[in-house]
């Protein structure tokens, strides 16, 4: 299938994958899936690795039933074919979610794992390696080929234009070089681009003092950030406070989470120059920061004067939020362009938002969850639902 | 300023750690107030970073990331006074930006020499430039290698370089300076990574009409190129004295941040040392101060930089403290050893990183 292969390590599955369709939720596909969670879970060591026990979390068997139950449709449903995944080079465990994602729509599937090695994308690879052995489950083996290769155009480019569906995870720069290759005329593509988060909280809705209630949120919110260095699009990188400045509050949420911080979170020495490097850029070259603190060096929060235009281009990695006060939700409003995904909240009836969105005819915000959902990665995602994305509807009268 | 000007008539090594500390302490903080005034965008970040200006102990003394000169033109003199900008080799994307002033670019070259002077005494010699013979005309490429070895010219005298300016060793000039010069001591000075690419890799022994063994290396840049290559400083040494007898070698640790004020090697204890221009203390992640012998960031003193506020930096660089009992010269100064780069995070994420 492939002229030039020199470059390029197959992981697993076949090496000539088939390029044919089946009907989405297949129930060899469940059972595969069912499979894969329990053994995943079983694994030495599984507790050092929090991804990987949410992956195996996620594929048990009764979430699949669920998703395949609000799957059903009337409508008469087919996978596309052959899907052509190029995975984010920097969240490990990403591409099972996109493998699993296509197998489940009823789709063939190459994955082009991070070229740079990770044990967990071993791992996962050695266990779906130990379950496509049995003869079982042939079929599900002709339907993935994982490769890993960092500069292989002629690789890209066949691919690209044998596909059905291309799916990249950004990076913008990603998206934009893969893009350079063709795709077939009837392919279909979903680029994941570089996307930015934020997280409002309720002054009004947070107790004064709840020891129970500010731990768990403080748990919720590490999830959201520092569990992936704060790095992942749906991250946030923005705190807005929303209601009554209440110092005390305040106060109460950030020891809440450098108690979690410190528990948990293993900051390198590179990310924490990198980061001192931004506060010092940011108040060397800004204008707009009314105050700094920081609690040890693991978190870096800075006031902000006013909420601009280009928020979205004030990020942070491994801990460094800004923040802003405000009562007035048109402050909010102003700054969401279609860079925005992710809005995490606490102190929210969700009825509230929806308003927002469409009184305030919104470009961006794909996702609104509550805080410690931010990472909750699933088949509806960052606007599009995987489902319908990746299959083709038969009309038949 | 004149307290400076005073300092910097000392020689290198003549204040014990006790009666440096004082002077020290008191030159940085008065170094951080001269910043305060004259640097804006200094002033900016202490001025929401800290309280006040009173520290009592050098630990207080606040400090800025090397990569924020990479990435920003800060500068506590005016425009018209810069008269030299000094960049960093860059290998990795953006290149530092100093901005000298005259007194700034002065003072370097008078501290580079009481440091130097130690170990090539007072006199000029012979000196072979190991890199590349310049091409005066192109200028753009006045980066800190250029700047080094300019820095280290000084020292020499009848400047010879090994290469041509297509890179390759001239061996018709190489064995004329021996001739001339190799019976007696002389002066060769280079970037590590140059130094062993050519006088050890590519040199031809049998191309060659005398011998190195009165040669002075001195040479420094950082071990980057040399740990893909697995060669640790003992191995450095050894390898070129089997090659070409070369017996006195001497490495040097600096930042482009602090050009001037450099740290030398203590042969007896095979670590760095600083002088009384210099200091370095060891943090970790935490910014926290380490112990001897714990590793962390290298944070760097010197009182030579007035034009641009780099006289207190934290780098990306990972050492540690010597502690008293793996000391073995009488020298009483910090001795320390660098680790190389902090290792690039895996920061996990889907954005490009």
């Amino acid at each position: 299938m492939f002229k030039k292969d020199s470059d390029i390590e197959y992981l697993l599955g076949s090496k000539q994958p088939s390029t044919l369709p089946t009907k989405p939720f297949d129930s060899l596909v469940c059972e595969f899936l069912e499979i894969f969670s329990k053994k995943l879970n079983l694994i030495k060591n599984i507790k050092n690795y929090s991804d990987l026990k949410t992956l195996s979390f996620w594929c048990r068997k009764g979430n699949i039933y669920n998703l395949k139950k609000k799957y059903f449709s009337e409508e008469t449903r087919i996978g596309l074919g052959m899907i052509f995944h190029i995975t984010p080079s920097n969240i490990p465990t990403n591409f099972a979610y996109s493998l699993i994602f296509g197998l489940l729509t009823g789709n063939s599937n190459i994955v082009k794992v991070p070229s740079k090695k990770f044990n967990e994308i071993d791992i996962i690879c050695s266990v779906i390696n130990s379950i496509l052995n049995k003869k079982k489950f042939k079929k599900i083996k002709n339907r993935i080929l994982i490769v890993r290769y960092k500069n292989n155009d002629s690789f890209t480019r066949e691919i690209s234009l044998k596909c059905d569906a291309r799916i990249i995870w950004g990076g913008n720069l990603t998206i934009n070089s893969v893009r350079k290759f063709e795709l077939n005329e009837r392919a279909r593509e979903i680029t994941f681009s570089d996307r930015y988060s934020l997280c409002v909280i309720n002054f009004d809705k947070l107790p004064k003092n709840n020891k129970d209630i500010y731990k768990k949120l403080a748990l919720d919110f590490y999830n959201d950030t520092y569990l992936v260095d704060q790095n992942a699009c749906s991250s946030p990188h923005l705190i807005i406070w929303y209601g009554k400045n209440d110092k005390e509050k305040k106060k109460l949420f950030w020891k809440n989470v450098l108690d979690v911080v410190k528990l948990k979170y293993d900051l390198s020495e590179r990310l924490a120059v990198e980061k001192y490097y931004e506060l010092c850029n940011q108040l060397s070259t800004s204008n707009n920061i009314k105050n700094e603190k920081r609690y040890e060096n693991l978190i870096y929060t800075l006031n902000l004067k006013n909420l601009v235009i280009d928020m979205d281009s004030f990020r942070g990695k491994g801990g460094f939020f800004y923040e802003f006060n405000t009562s007035k939700i048109s402050d909010i409003t102003k700054i969401i362009n279609k860079k925005y995904q992710t809005l995490t909240y606490y102190g929210f009836n969700k009825n509230f938002f929806k308003s927002f969105l469409f009184d305030n005819n919104l470009k961006g915000i794909d996702r609104i969850v509550p805080i410690g959902k931010a990472l909750d990665i699933g088949l509806i995602w960052d606007g599009y639902d995987l489902n319908k994305f990746l299959t083709r509807i038969i009309d038949i009268k | 300023m004149e307290k400076i000007n005073k300092y910097l008539e000392l020689s290198a090594f003549s204040l014990n750690k006790e009666k440096k500390s004082k002077v020290f302490f008191d030159l940085i903080k008065s170094l951080t107030r001269h910043h305060y005034n004259n640097s804006a965008e200094y002033k900016k970040i202490l001025d929401v970073m800290l309280g006040n200006l009173n520290f009592k102990s050098l630990n207080e003394v606040p400090f800025l990331p090397t990569l924020l000169f990479k990435n920003s033109h800060i500068k506590s003199v005016n425009t018209d006074k810069v008269i030299k900008t000094l960049t960093s080799s860059g290998t990795s994307g953006n290149s530092s930006k100093i901005f000298l002033d005259k007194i700034n670019a002065n003072n370097q070259t008078k501290v580079l020499n009481k440091i130097i002077s130690t170990t090539l005494g007072k006199e000029r010699l012979p000196m072979l430039i190991i890199d590349e013979k310049p091409n005066l005309e192109d200028r753009s490429k006045f980066n800190a290698r250029r700047a080094a070895i300019q820095g280290f010219s000084i020292f020499g005298k009848h400047h010879t370089y090994l290469l041509n300016q297509n890179g390759k060793i001239d061996y018709s000039i190489l064995n004329n300076f021996l001739q001339n010069y190799a019976n007696k001591k002389f002066f060769m000075f280079g970037f590590t990574s140059y130094v062993f690419q050519n006088l050890y890799e590519k040199i031809n022994n049998k191309k060659l009409k005398y011998n190195f063994e009165n040669a002075i290396l001195i040479h420094g840049g950082g071990w980057k190129k040399m740990e893909n290559k697995r060669i640790s400083n003992f191995l450095f040494k050894k390898k070129l004295f089997e090659k070409l007898k070369i017996k006195n070698i001497i490495n040097y640790y600096g930042l482009v941040e602090q050009t001037g004020s450099i740290f030398i090697e203590c042969e007896k204890c095979e670590s760095f040392i600083s002088s009384i221009f210099s200091e370095i203390l060891i943090r970790d992640k935490n910014f926290n101060i380490q112990k001897p012998g714990e590793r962390g960031l290298v944070q760097l003193f010197s009182i030579l930089p007035t034009s641009y506020p780099g006289h207190s930096i934290i780098t990306e660089d990972i050492g540690e403290i010597l502690p008293k009992n793996k000391i073995k010269c009488n020298l009483d100064t910090t001795h320390f050893l660098i680790h190389g780069r902090s290792k690039h995070s895996e920061v996990r994420g889907c954005s490009d990183v």
